[in-house]
């Protein structure tokens, strides 16, 4: 094929060059997807026959509740691939470069993004295969409930890069972050079990919507995906665009302390 | 190519830019030289697209810079590489994202990484290089699209004399071929080889511009006799008439006698460029 019967558009080439490079960067670091896999696969056994005691889903829950918990610590790649690019001081440069806006953020979401739906998909294979969680009724509900539940960590880790002043926030934001939203939202105690007050303030953690999303999508229940589901969209969109404008605006040199 | 006119921009207290204006044509090389703060990077930046005026305007061919942006070549003052990534990749995706095509861009890769001396790191990562390697590995960043304006904002710092005059050898190519350049650079010899016209920067503002025959024009050179006795130094700007006085007045015997004409130091130091007020 010569190049001159089929020319690839500018911007294509463009973005599929920031993925590309961006998806090398989170292969030769890929030592924190490693342990978000192996570790909420430890859990997962470990919790699956207390679970299964206290709940009829329970062998759901310890997949589904691992799998949010973990997909929560998973934020933190989201926001580190993006805050090396203002260590490296990277971030400008590209700004500077002929790549229009969605061209950047596309070549820097799509990668991550792939990550959070491996990582997602891993364990689900994993829930099912070993700890004897039922075969989900629907794939197709589940493939939709996995990639709008990465869509929010996507909007959560981007936001959370952005406005973090150090490293050390960054860590901070992420591991505090990522235990509260998780174990607020039930994926250690399942909500179920909460005593009533317990059970008031889950409205307010993300993962109360991403676990409901995830168990109802594994049970095949479309209305029960499709609620949390709404609100999990709309936690992304929200987040994304404060991620977008800092993105767009970057830090000059007043950025990090 | 570049025109900046009244460029403001102030910080908290500090007045970074304060009518700064500078001009540069194609096929021009502009030595941007001045204090430590005098507002260079600012500049820099300014015209990359990457920072707003408070007020003024920059025009690059005659757009604004965020029009045109894949039309200039930036090599930023500070390191800005991705350290897990190869030299040739950074290559590969500052020249992707500028549109070069894949036979294009692997024959400007080769092409520059000679010119440039990292054929023998081109597939170190830049994690791994020694602060002079990665610095041309910046610099190459800049040039593999043969933008219409490179900004070089001290592209020589740490780089040894060899690798230094590959780098003046390939500005100075580039300028041959149409590109304006502004070049920011604290080693005034640097411009001389390149035969830069200078713009001299001071609190936010160009103080001087020109050739740098015409603003040496009528600058003191100086005079220097060694005797057995002693050292005359005189500064002047009719070397002739110095040395005339000078060896009316020496005692013992001349030793060696020597005219130094004025140089960008001279220039820098009649202007009393100095970041304290
Ligand atoms: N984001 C900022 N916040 C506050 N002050 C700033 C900021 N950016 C630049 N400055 C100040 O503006 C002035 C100009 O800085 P600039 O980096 O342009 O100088 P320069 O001429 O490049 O100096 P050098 O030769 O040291 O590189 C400095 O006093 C600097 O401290
Ligand atoms: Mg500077």
């Amino acid at each position: 094929m010569s190049t001159d019967t089929l020319r690839v558009p500018e911007p294509l080439i463009r973005a599929g060059a920031l993925i590309k490079y961006n998806s090398l960067l989170r292969l030769r670091d890929p030592s924190q997807l490693i342990s978000y896999l192996v570790a909420p696969m430890v859990f997962m056994v470990m919790f699956q026959p207390l679970y299964t005691k206290a709940l009829d889903y329970g062998s759901i829950q310890a997949v589904t509740g691992q799998l949010m918990m973990f997909s929560v610590f998973a934020m933190s790649i989201v926001a580190n691939s993006i805050f090396v690019e203002r260590e490296w001081l990277t971030w400008d440069r590209l700004r500077a470069s002929r790549a229009a806006r969605a061209e950047l953020l596309i070549g820097k979401a799509l990668p991550v993004f792939f990550v959070l739906l491996i990582q997602q998909a891993v364990l689900i294979v994993f829930g099912w295969a070993v700890v004897g969680m039922p075969f989900p009724k629907s794939l197709g509900l589940l493939t939709l409930a996995m990639c709008v539940w990465g869509f929010a960590l996507l909007g959560m880790g981007a936001m959370l890069s952005t406005i973090v002043r150090s490293r050390g926030d960054l860590f901070v934001a992420c591991d505090v972050g990522a235990l509260l939203i998780s174990s607020i939202g039930g994926a250690i105690l399942p909500v179920d079990l909460m005593p009533p007050w317990a059970q008031a303030i889950t409205t307010f953690s993300p993962g109360t919507y991403g676990l409901s999303m995830l168990r109802s999508a594994v049970q095949g229940d479309v209305v029960g995906t499709l609620q949390p589901g709404v609100i999990c969209l709309v936690i992304g969109l929200i987040c994304g665009a404060v991620a977008t404008f800092r993105l767009a605006h970057g830090w000059g040199r007043s950025h990090l302390v | 190519m570049l025109e900046a006119t009244d460029l403001t921009k102030k910080y908290d207290e500090v007045q970074a830019l304060d009518g700064f204006s500078l001009s540069v044509a194609a096929g021009e090389i502009c030595g941007l030289v001045g204090h430590n703060g005098a507002g260079k990077t600012t500049f820099v930046d300014m015209v990359s697209g990457l920072l707003r005026p408070d007020s003024g305007a920059v025009l690059v061919d005659g757009v604004p810079p965020h029009e045109t942006r894949g039309e200039i070549g930036i090599s930023p003052q500070h390191i800005a590489l991705y350290r897990p990534l190869s030299v040739r990749e950074h290559l590969e995706l500052y020249g992707r994202l500028a549109g070069l095509r894949r036979k294009a861009l692997k024959a400007e890769i080769e092409e520059l990484a000679t010119a440039m001396q990292l054929t023998s790191f081109l597939e170190r990562r830049a994690g791994l290089l020694s602060g002079g390697q990665q610095r041309r590995t910046q610099a190459a960043t800049a040039l593999i699209h043969r933008p219409k304006l490179l900004l070089m904002d001290e592209p020589t710092a740490g780089a040894d004399p060899e690798t230094r005059q590959a780098l003046l050898d390939v500005v100075k190519q580039r300028a041959a071929e149409g590109a304006a350049i502004v070049y920011t650079t604290h080693y005034l010899n640097e411009l001389a080889d390149l035969k830069a016209s200078l713009a001299v920067a001071s609190h936010g503002k160009v103080i001087a511009r020109g050739s740098s025959a015409e603003l040496l024009d009528g600058l003191p050179g100086e005079v220097r006799v060694r005797t057995t006795d002693h050292e005359y130094h005189r500064a002047t700007t009719d070397p002739t008439a110095a040395l005339m006085a000078v060896l009316a007045e020496a005692r013992g015997t001349v030793e060696s006698v020597e005219l130094r004409n004025p140089d960008l130091d001279d220039l820098y130091r009649s202007l009393a460029v100095s970041d304290v007020h």
